[in-house]
């Protein structure tokens, strides 16, 4: 599902927060939206799924105006923090969420147990949420957003606080999900996790400052490491500024 | 909506403890009541001087009497004595010496009061009886319906608020508007989920008021059940409403008595006639007016369904305008 994002303003009480975004993401692609903390992604990621609104622009999903509630049903969403029912165990959390998106008996079943082997829960799929680790929340908030198989997910920092062999899997799931046809959109702050991605755009203070392929932006640096682009675009600011 | 209200039971039923708070506090806190608005027989202790001997034998029917040989100063003898009341003789007249207006020095008027009716029949004596009520219904029997329909209030208003603003910065409520169900559905699920669990809360608080404190109950005790029940549902919808204004848990604590106190006044605790500035009007705004003017027509008067049936409409109207405005509101959160 190809994402179109044109010239989307957002304020805060008076503070801007999002400025003129363009933004395309192809369908069948991992988009990786880069930037510090308080840089906009979370909001440009809402204004995306209909949860806000936006002052100025439009975005488009597969063709229709967001907000769409149809077009909700082809979404996921796993929100920064785990949102999930602590008083429900890990299977039940799955179980609500598969029933709001009217799954089947039998599809649920298929789908949650081969989620839970993803994210290497199945075993502790009759614990209670509030029992588990911030690591384990983590990733059950993972498998319920895509519990329905969606073909556009939209993960707000969907691996912060998961151990590095975890993370490696739950990348390669994505990976595996991209070449079904999933579209992916990622918002995080760390570096390293850009390079798993096919574009990205960086995000700083409600400014892209710089989108393209994750190759061609490692290309504009002169040391390969995409944090470069930062203190480049800041050089640039301030040259601009001098002259 | 069903994934909603099935989701609600199971999370409740995993969390004893507001389960608990649901079903046990109220009982507890009837309980309370029982004894502090009871019959608590209690024998108010009086010391007489220079009363006859005749009446003094009478008071002891009704009162511990001491009877002293000399006067003594009465706010200093009340009070470190623990005596309720003074009584004595002297050329002005009889004089009666209370503590303080509680209900210890009105039971110690009561017991002189009697004596003296003994002592003195009057054949043009008042006869003093009520059309709803008896003389031996006490405080607690007069006021049951008050008492029943605010603590049911109080605590499902709590739960459902509380868990709404729970929802929203849990970020549950944002993944759930993430997903096609309608806003109808979430505050529709929302709304049974709760009100069944006050259902059982209704049931469980009524069987225990009726069987257990032995309430008096002048009605249907089925239709009690039916009026808290829609009481119920509109405590949970005031609830969600008002986890709309609340920015976090310790708001929605400050709400409590903003929404409960007003809503108390209006519970028949105070007649609305004698409120003034027309402000007994005010209770046409509160579900807790038209929940406990049905149940003191049921337990009080003795009314049925044909004439409580208006408050019952009330009831129902409040819980329908409440749903529609929570669906607005949560446009808050998401536009369709």
């Amino acid at each position: 599902m190809k994402i179109e994002v044109n010239q989307v303003d957002k304020s805060f009480k008076k503070q801007r927060v999002l400025n003129q975004i363009n933004l395309t993401i192809n369908s069948g692609r991992i988009f990786c939206l880069l930037g510090a903390s308080g840089s906009g992604k979370t909001t440009l990621l809402r204004i995306m799924m209909g949860a806000i609104r936006s002052e100025n622009g439009t975005v488009t999903i597969g063709g229709t105006k967001v907000p769409n509630r149809q077009l909700l049903a082809e979404m996921g969403y796993m929100p920064q923090n785990e949102a999930l029912y602590e008083e429900l165990s890990v299977w039940e959390n799955l179980k609500f969420f598969a029933g709001l998106h009217k799954l089947k008996r039998k599809t649920f079943e298929k789908n949650a147990a081969e989620l839970l082997q993803v994210v290497d829960m199945l075993q502790d799929k009759t614990k209670l949420v509030r029992d588990c680790s911030g690591g384990m929340k983590k990733r059950i908030s993972l498998a319920v957003a895509l519990i329905h198989h969606p073909k556009l997910l939209l993960l707000d920092e969907p691996t912060v606080g998961v151990d590095p062999v975890l993370r490696r899997r739950i990348w390669e799931y994505l990976k595996q999900l991209k070449s079904s046809g999933v579209t992916i959109l990622v918002t995080t702050h760390v570096m390293d996790e850009v390079t798993q991605c096919d574009d990205a755009a960086l995000l700083r203070n409600g400014h892209i400052i710089a989108k393209d392929t994750v190759e061609n932006l490692i290309g504009m640096t002169p040391n390969g490491n995409i944090e470069e682009l930062f203190f480049m675009n800041d050089q640039s600011e301030m040259e601009g500024a001098t002259c | 909506m069903l994934s909603i209200v099935k989701r609600i039971l199971v999370q409740i039923k995993n969390d004893k403890r507001s389960l608990g708070l649901l079903l046990f506090a109220p009982l507890l806190v009837l309980t309370l009541l029982y004894f502090i608005l009871g019959n608590a027989n209690y024998v108010p202790q009086i010391a007489t001087y220079d009363m006859s001997e005749k009446f003094n034998t009478e008071l002891q029917q009704n009162a511990g009497v001491i009877e002293l040989n000399e006067k003594p100063e009465a706010k200093d003898y009340l009070e470190k004595n623990g005596i309720d009341a003074l009584i004595w003789k002297d050329s002005e007249g009889t004089h009666l010496e209370l503590l303080e207006k509680n209900s210890k020095a009105t039971t110690a008027l009561k017991a002189i009061q009697d004596t003296n009716k003994v002592l003195q029949p009057s054949q043009s004596e008042l006869l003093i009886d009520y059309v709803y009520e008896t003389a031996d219904d006490n405080q607690l029997d007069s006021l049951s319906y008050v008492f029943l329909g605010v603590i049911s209030f109080f605590f499902v208003f709590i739960l459902s608020g509380m868990s709404f603003v729970r929802e929203r910065f849990g970020q549950t409520l944002e993944r759930m508007l993430m997903t096609p169900i309608s806003r109808m559905d979430i505050i529709g699920g929302y709304t049974f989920g709760y009100g069944l669990l006050s259902a059982l809360q209704s049931v469980v608080i009524i069987l225990f008021a009726v069987y257990g404190l032995h309430l008096h109950v002048e009605g249907s005790v089925s239709l009690c059940i039916l009026v808290m029940i829609l009481m119920a549902f509109s405590a949970v919808s005031v609830g969600a409403l008002v986890s709309i204004f609340a920015n976090n848990e310790l708001q929605m604590v400050q709400f409590i008595p903003v929404v409960l106190i007003p809503q108390i006044f209006f519970s028949g605790l105070i007649p609305i006639d004698t409120i003034p500035f027309g402000l007994g009007n005010l209770c046409y705004f509160t579900p807790i007016y038209y929940g406990c003017t049905a149940l003191e027509m049921i337990m009080i008067q003795g009314k049925g369904f044909l004439e409580i049936w208006p408050w019952l409409v009330g009831s129902v109207l409040f819980i329908g305008v409440l749903f529609l405005v929570n669906v607005m509101a949560l446009k808050k959160y998401r536009r369709l």
